[in-house]
């Protein structure tokens, strides 16, 4: 039997090296898309491009501008003349904010009674920047409030600075963005790769009809099933490895709890997504089916782990329904290892969740194909 | 070029698609399908982060305060807990996302103003909710401790309109609440468009793999009119989703739509020639379709995903990703269907990128010729 099998591992990895893209992609594929992506997306928003139309020209209001330019967030253009420039820029989306200082700033802010106020405008049509350009503003004009209230009331600021609550982050203390991102695109580029893989194994044997001449062979369906899954899985688990080094290694992310542990896990979640794709790839006639039914599924579990929004922020009937995907709880499982230093006794209802879906999906999965076969 | 040619392609095309009615439906469905789930789970609003608290105070000022933060919809308190050893486990094991440490004597400072004893501690791992929960709390802080301030200059013989004397008026064009979703919408746009890419990528690896390229290039049909004939219908089942997309954003998702439709539909086509002529270059360099479909997957749909400027701003990328976005025709196209769809700009401020457009297309079809007709000699 493992004779047999060898030999059905063996056509595989034949299959793959005959045409040497695939391997190539298969292999070093995800890992490099990992490090484009980790290094585009995982940095502090910066360089926002800001306009200012400063109506006062006083020194408080060349301060304000100074102020701005000193948080960090803002590539800051050419003055403005006049609001219809700031409304121009703003509609063709060449700037992200635009501050306007009204004439009388410096008079109001001097005054001990006065009001003084500035607009921001910002462009709706990106929201992220332009989210980011307003708490910098915001940190900016609350700032610059406290001082001129202390200032009226003839107050030390010293002795208000203890006013504001002191803040301690526990597990990224830089509040390091590639910490949350870069695993999380870790787990859909292992998703992706093992569940297309995986789906293409039968579909495409089907499609170019070699299925059949698979079958007269005297092979059990469960040796080919096996005999395919084990390119799956080895392909699978290098990629995570490599992918887990340029985590580490690149993205600076730490290995905080045991990597045993998590090498453990990482082996059995292959095996609940190569479940997963074996099916799809038994109920697909052609590989372009499959494919498109992967996306489908890999975008539904996508959804689900916390990469854009927190599972806890989703409608109820969307919670439940979390508890489901796999992916879920391996994410959870990767970010409390690597980030978290958790170990068994804390992760195991994760832990626990991941074997019974795996257990359910495997099980489906073997009896399915197998009659599929026979 | 001869049109009867063309046609011929275009109807053999058309039998291939519609022949198999899942990869039919699979096909026609895919964009939209996916548009609708990727809007649903990218943009979902932060609420109800569980936060711990641990009050070391014990006093009314500090319960009133606990009051504040957790009231409504935003932070919802998961437990009251006596140690930090019981805020770590929590912490660690993912039950709450935050939590809030009151030191004693925060009664007694507070009320004779010399400080605010209070603490906020994140879990780093989740800074979406964590950064979250920071802006929430620290501005219930300071409007608990403003009022409670005023209160008490105000017994001093001081009296203030407000501790905050500058006033920031806050305008959000096009977009008044910033809410994520109404500019996702329009940007996801780009990407989902991509899948008709994936599928011609994939069909012309299918004829290679089938050997079925060499039947119908020994016939009278040029290379041109070839891959042309194959592109045509899935510009149309590109368009036929972009029909149908502005609707269904506007119903399930209230986004509006300020501009011109046609001019949507005129722009979405030239994309849709631009990332079909992306995938034909796939789809001539590829022999087989895992390979067609694997590369496809690195160059057009993590890149449309990640790097087009939808969901990370381009002008925050490092400079070589931003030169690497603008050979993406799925950034300029996203840059226009957020203009047409907010904004409302016309061509006067989007041609630059629909020019960009044109430019990628005719820079792709270019190569996907050259090199179909090397490769087959």
């Amino acid at each position: 039997m493992f004779k047999r099998i060898w030999s059905l591992v063996i056509k595989e990895f034949i299959h793959l090296i005959n045409d040497w893209w695939m391997p190539a992609f298969m292999l070093f594929g995800g890992a490099t898309e990992l490090l484009l992506v980790g290094w585009a997306t995982s940095r502090p928003m910066t360089n926002l491009p800001l306009m200012v139309l400063d109506r006062d020209q006083s020194l408080a209001s060349r301060a304000v501008v100074v102020a701005l330019e000193n948080t960090g967030t803002f590539d800051l253009q050419s003055q403005a003349p006049n609001l219809a420039t700031v409304h121009n820029a703003l509609e063709r989306g060449d700037i992200t904010a635009a501050v306007v200082i009204p004439p009388d700033f410096d008079n109001e802010l001097a005054s001990p009674t006065g009001y003084p106020s500035l607009a921001v405008l910002l462009n709706g049509a990106e929201s992220t920047p332009a989210t980011a350009a307003l708490q910098a503003v915001e940190g900016v004009v609350r700032e610059m409030g406290e001082r001129v209230t202390l200032r009226r009331l003839d107050l030390n600021p010293d002795e208000f600075a203890r006013f504001n609550p002191s803040l301690r982050v526990w597990f990224n203390e830089a509040l390091n963005e590639a910490y949350y991102t870069t695993p999380a695109e870790l787990g859909l580029m292992l998703e992706f790769t093992v569940l297309f893989f995986a789906a293409l194994s039968f579909s495409r044997e089907r499609e170019l009809g070699t299925l059949e001449q698979l079958l007269v062979m005297p092979f059990s369906s469960l040796e080919i099933i096996v005999g395919k899954s084990i390119p799956v899985i080895l392909v699978g688990f290098f990629d995570f490895l490599l992918m887990l080094g340029a985590v580490h290694f690149v993205f600076g992310v730490p290995v905080r709890g045991s990597l045993p542990l998590l090498l453990v896990i990482a082996f059995g979640y292959l095996l609940v997504e190569l479940g997963k794709g074996l099916v799809i790839s038994i109920i697909s006639h052609t590989q372009h089916q499959a494919f498109l039914l992967v996306m489908m599924v890999g975008m539904i579990d996508f959804m689900f782990t916390g990469y854009a929004a927190p599972v806890e922020s989703m409608p109820r009937i969307a919670q439940i329904a979390a508890n489901a995907i796999p992916a879920n709880h391996w994410l959870n499982i990767l970010r409390g290892i690597l980030l978290k230093g958790a170990g068994l006794e804390v992760l195991w209802p994760q832990i626990l969740a991941l074997s019974l879906l795996g257990v359910l999906i495997g099980t489906f999965s073997l009896r399915y194909v197998r009659r599929a076969l026979d | 070029m001869s049109f009867r040619h063309l046609r011929a392609i275009v109807r053999k095309e058309i039998s291939h698609i519609i022949r198999d009615r899942t990869t039919f439906i699979l096909v026609m469905v895919t964009p939209t399908a996916l548009l609708f789930l990727m809007t649903y789970a990218l943009t979902v609003d932060v609420k109800h982060v569980p936060i711990a608290v641990l009050d070391y105070d014990q006093t009314p000022t500090s319960r009133a305060f606990v009051e504040q933060v957790t009231n409504g919809n935003d932070l919802d308190l998961y437990a009251q807990v006596n140690s930090l050893e019981e805020v770590n486990r929590l912490l660690v094991h993912g039950e709450v996302k935050a939590a809030l440490v009151i030191g004693v004597a925060f009664e007694r400072d507070l009320l004779s103003l010399r400080g605010m004893n209070l603490q906020i501690i994140i879990d780093g791992t989740e800074p979406k909710t964590g950064g979250f929960a920071v802006e929430r709390i620290g501005g219930q802080a300071e409007a608990f401790t403003g009022e409670l301030l005023a209160g008490q200059l105000q017994s001093l013989g001081i009296t203030l309109s407000s501790l905050q004397p500058v006033n920031l008026s806050v305008r959000a064009l096009y977009n008044p609440g910033l809410k994520s979703r109404v500019d996702m919408v329009p940007g996801l746009i780009s990407m989902v468009l991509g899948f008709p890419a994936l599928s011609v990528a994939l069909t012309l690896a299918h004829e290679r793999e089938h050997g079925t390229l060499e039947q119908v290039l020994v016939t009278p049909v040029g290379r041109v009119e070839f891959l042309l004939g194959k592109m045509i219908p899935y510009v149309v089942v590109g368009l036929a989703n972009v029909i149908v997309i502005p609707a269904i954003a506007r119903a399930a998702f209230s986004i509006p739509f300020n501009g011109s439709l046609s001019l949507f539909f005129l722009l979405s086509a030239i994309f849709l020639l631009a990332i079909l002529g992306m995938g034909m270059v796939v789809g001539v360099f590829m022999r087989t379709q895992p390979a067609a479909l694997a590369l496809s997957f690195l160059v057009i749909f993590f890149p449309g995903f990640f790097l087009t400027g939808i969901f990370f701003p381009i002008v925050a990328m490092p400079e070589m990703m931003r030169m690497e976005a603008l050979g993406l025709p799925g950034t300029h196209y996203a840059i226009i269907t957020r203009g047409i769809f907010l904004p409302g700009v016309g061509l006067d401020v989007l041609w630059p990128y629909a020019v960009m457009l044109v430019g990628l297309g005719i820079a792709f079809t270019a190569v996907a010729v050259f090199f179909f007709r090397k490769k087959l000699g």
